[in-house]
């Protein structure tokens, strides 16, 4: 039996409702990380994140994007967080109070940033340039055409840049040697 | 069809909200990683915008996509190496709480 | 700006000219160099140098007076000092029979003075630089005697105080000389505040200092009414500074602190005729408004009496004689004031001769008995020094306005004239200051040399040396004479002659008429009178103090006392001054330092207390913490993008 069109008394599409689920785990997850007790829960939290981001950009056509997303962000940089967060355990840091003091501001500013974001959008007419209607998958072609085509030199300094942060990362992450009581920078 | 996951608009407030949460979390947070995991969820709301607006507008075809995996690559090189930073000043300050972090105030 | 299109002709001066300044100039400095080393011998080139000066004065001022320089005298400009834009001061000399008149007393006393004080400065250390203060006088006064510039006249005018600073406070190691020399100058520089601000009300009228340009501008009318009085009587602030007129007198008789010869020289003879100088040279500026001459004539006589009442109680014998050159000095304003500009010359001629004579005089009685100087502790006198004595006499005599004597000559002049046109007032004070006048100088002459001696030690009186007496010999000659020498006949005789042409102007511009001298008429009356008064006084004077203290003069002082207590403190003028200025002053400094501790200060240290605290407060936003720093960056953030988002749309 096919599935209906219009999924029965709520009224929303296939699309609609998937879009909703995903959007809500997002959204609870983001929440997750940030209001987190244990810094464990908050790595965990982040992972969740970041997979169901990963299928709302399978919604958006963007499938090789969603791809990348989980196999770096999933697979390399959470995990590198989680080792991070191993080895920076820390005995005497209190439990209790998770969060700075300046809290409240905090807050009011997020709080800002959101509604000036809303704002934002809600003014601007996006009628002329967008067309609305579920995207299509777009494929890896166009995306190659542009990684390889207008965004080439970006293409370089990023893979550039990543050498650099990987001897860097190293560099500070080096155990001083024995026999080196304080180093002295030239 | 689709009342809301066929327009831009919804992917664009997320995309806001999933900022301000970031954002929130990155000011308010004690640990150092913490801070860094806030900084991804920006990076991430970010990524999801560029995405909508790649998808949704036609001149933008593919761009929003390329532009997205720059971000991703660019967002795995800070990762790195602000994580060894976190790494390198634990092993000094034997905390990972940035309110101690402070031998540069007045 | 007026410039002088009507000169009279004149003349050149010789060539040698420039000496009369540069010869004492030179000696000065030749002294002040090397004096040191010469010890008793450093008197030799100073007086050298002034008897040369006197010498080439004599030789100009003799033709100037009787007219053999012509009517408008003779000048020699030397150099321009400054020129600026517009305004251009020259240096030049200039001889006229009213420079004559001066030079003849300024180098002929000055000379006297020069060899007088080789005795009485004999046993003194600082022998070379007294010699050298004098010289320096000696140029001061030339120079303002002889420029024709009224700037250099100014220059010269504080160069005189300065000599007269330097010579008052010559013992400074005491007190009181220095005081009284601080004294002098402070004083004198208020009344030259005036006569500043007059050199500039002038260069703004004319553009100009030259006494030429300005004296032809007056006469030409370019000067008159408010502005006129105001200028006169602003130059007239500085004659009364410097010639010691109520309310600047109060320098004078302090200045007798200064050694003899000094008083002799500069507050007889000399410096404070410089104020009378002043006013007779500007006579058509002074004649241009009758209200400063009122005043000027109402300050003189009033300054005559005033000092004569105090000369009556006075014991110390310089003091005596400084009121007593006060109160004539006063006489020579009064007539200045009332346009008998003649006689007021003929006055100073008079007055710088027996008043020389009197203060050298009592400098020798004051050597005589070793220093000491009250008239209480001298007395039988006369046998001791007889050469003083006489000469002493000899002044007296002329300062009491006796005929034939020259003090009656000119003193008769100023009364008669004053009468003549008109100022009853000045003739009638004028006339009890006469008698006033001749009494206390009787009365010094008696204390000091008749009656029963009250001398500490008498057998060490002595006569002075010959460089003392002579002087006194060669002044009583003058004194005796000059009277009559310059001023007889009357109305027609060689002053009048010589000076007339120089005030002619200004008693044109006066409408004062010359009448002829009639002896028969009001001026026999008038010398009469005045030959009357005068003899009352010197008969009161003498018979009074001939003999010792006696009951008349006690009982009489006794009923009188608070007039001789009051007399006694010179009318408690100084006491006023003290009052109103060092312990008010002081009241109002006081307060004014209160005002800059407090609120000035107060803003000052107040402003660098906020900086500095407001600093301390804006370094708490430095937590050293980036998460403060971001959360600025947020909130900065949003307000750029509220702002973007309100402006655009």
């Amino acid at each position: 039996m096919p599935l209906p069109d219009v999924i029965p008394f709520i009224g929303l599409g296939w699309s609609d409702v998937l879009f909703l689920l995903l959007g809500g785990v997002v959204l609870a997850a983001a929440f997750g990380v940030v209001f987190g007790r244990d810094i464990i829960k908050s790595g965990l939290f982040l992972i969740l994140t970041l997979g169901a981001l990963a299928g709302i950009y399978v919604m958006l056509g963007a499938a090789i994007v969603a791809g990348a997303q989980v196999l770096v962000y999933i697979g390399a940089i959470s995990v590198l967080i989680l080792f991070a967060i191993m080895l920076t355990q820390s005995k005497v840091a209190p439990v209790k109070l998770a969060f700075q003091t300046q809290v409240a501001p905090a807050a009011l500013a997020a709080v800002l940033l959101a509604v000036l974001f809303g704002l934002a959008f809600g003014s601007t007419d996006w009628k002329s340039t967008v067309f609305t209607d579920t995207p299509a998958a777009t494929g890896t072609a166009p995306v190659a055409a542009a990684l390889f085509g207008p965004y080439l030199l970006a293409f370089e300094i990023a893979s550039v840049l990543i050498l650099a942060a990987v001897i860097g990362g190293l560099y500070l992450a080096m155990e001083p040697k024995a026999d080196d009581v304080g180093e002295e920078l030239p | 069809m689709s009342q809301i996951a066929g327009h831009l608009e919804p992917y664009l407030v997320l995309s806001g909200m999933l900022f301000a949460i970031g954002s929130f979390g990155f000011l308010a947070r004690r640990n150092a990683i913490s801070m860094l995991m806030s900084i991804e969820l920006m990076l991430n709301a970010v990524n999801l915008a560029a995405l909508a607006l790649g998808a949704f507008i036609p001149s933008l075809a593919g761009q929003g996509a390329a532009f997205a995996l720059l971000i991703i690559a660019v967002a795995a090189a800070e990762a790195t190496v602000g994580l060894a930073i976190v790494i390198a000043i634990f092993r000094n300050r034997k905390t990972p709480l940035v309110d101690e972090y402070d031998t540069m105030r007045q | 700006m007026i410039t002088a299109e009507t000169l009279v002709e004149v003349g050149t001066l010789p060539s040698y000219a420039p000496l009369l300044l540069l010869l004492p100039l030179a000696g000065f400095a030749f002294t002040a160099a090397v004096g040191r080393r010469l010890g008793k011998l450093a008197h030799l080139v100073p007086l050298a140098a002034i008897v040369a000066t006197w010498a080439m004065a004599m030789s100009l001022a003799i033709p100037a007076l009787t007219g053999g320089l012509g009517e408008a005298g003779a000048s020699m400009p030397l150099f321009t000092w400054i020129a600026s834009g517009d305004l251009s001061f020259g240096l030049g000399l200039h001889v006229d029979a009213l420079t004559g008149a001066l030079l003849l007393v300024v180098t002929t006393v000055g000379a006297l003075v020069h060899l007088y004080s080789v005795g009485y400065m004999s046993h003194d250390d600082s022998y070379w630089r007294f010699f050298a203060y004098l010289n320096l006088f000696m140029f001061s006064m030339l120079l303002l005697v002889l420029a024709d510039n009224l700037l250099v006249v100014f220059a010269a005018w504080e160069l005189v105080g300065l000599s007269s600073y330097l010579l008052i406070g010559f013992w400074y190691t005491k007190t009181a000389p220095g005081l009284a020399a601080k004294k002098a100058f402070i004083t004198n520089r208020v009344g030259d505040v005036g006569f500043a601000l007059g050199l500039m009300g002038l260069v703004v009228v004319f553009g100009s200092l030259d006494i030429h340009t300005v004296l032809a501008g007056v006469e030409a009318g370019a000067l008159a009414g408010p502005a006129a009085t105001v200028i006169a009587l602003l130059i007239f602030c500085g004659a009364v500074g410097k010639s010691a007129q109520f309310p600047l007198h109060v320098w004078l008789p302090d200045a007798m602190e200064g050694p003899t010869p000094v008083s002799a020289l500069i507050h007889a003879a000399t410096m404070v005729n410089a104020g009378v100088y002043l006013v007779a040279r500007m006579s058509p500026l002074f004649a241009a408004s009758h209200d400063a001459m009122l005043i000027v004539a109402a300050i003189g006589i009033f300054t005559a009496i005033f000092a004569a009442s105090i000369a009556f109680t006075q014991t110390d014998i310089k003091r005596v004689l400084a009121f007593s050159t006060l109160s004539q000095l006063g006489y020579m304003f009064a007539a200045l004031g009332v346009g008998a500009w003649i006689p007021a010359i003929f006055h100073l001629i008079t007055h710088g001769f027996f008043k020389g004579l009197l203060f050298l005089g009592s400098g020798s009685v004051i050597h005589a008995v070793d220093g000491e100087q009250e008239m209480t502790k001298m007395g039988g006198l006369w046998r001791k020094i007889p050469i003083t004595y006489a000469t002493m006499l000899i002044g007296t005599v002329a300062i009491a306005g006796l005929p034939p004597l020259a003090g009656f000559w000119s003193k008769d002049e100023i009364l008669g004239e004053a009468f003549k046109f008109g100022f009853t007032w000045v003739w009638l004070v004028g006339m009890v200051v006469a008698g006033m006048t001749a009494f206390y100088m009787f009365r010094l002459m008696g204390l000091t040399f008749w009656g029963k001696s009250r001398v500490h030690d008498e057998s060490h009186v002595h006569e002075s040396p010959w460089t003392m007496t002579v002087p006194l010999i060669i002044l009583a000659v003058p004194s005796i004479a000059i009277g009559a020498a310059l001023g007889f006949p009357f109305a027609n005789g060689v002053l009048v002659n010589g000076l007339e042409p120089i005030f002619h102007s200004a008693s044109t511009m006066l409408e004062h008429e010359h009448e002829a001298w009639t002896l028969f008429g009001i001026d026999g009356l008038l010398m009469l009178a005045s030959v009357t008064v005068a003899s009352v006084g010197t008969v009161i004077g003498v018979r009074l103090f001939r003999s010792d203290s006696n009951e008349f003069l006690s009982s009489v002082t006794k009923r009188l006392q608070p007039l001789y207590d009051g007399s006694r403190n010179r009318w408690y003028f100084d006491d006023l001054n003290d009052l109103v200025f060092v312990r008010f002053g002081r009241k109002v400094a006081d307060a004014l330092w209160w005002f800059d501790r407090r609120v000035v200060d107060g803003t000052v240290n107040g402003v660098a207390t906020l900086t500095s605290s407001g600093g301390r407060g804006l370094r708490q936003i430095q937590t050293g913490r980036v998460q403060n720093y971001a959360l600025g960056i947020a909130f900065g953030l949003a307000a750029i993008a509220a702002a973007y988002l309100v402006i655009a749309g």
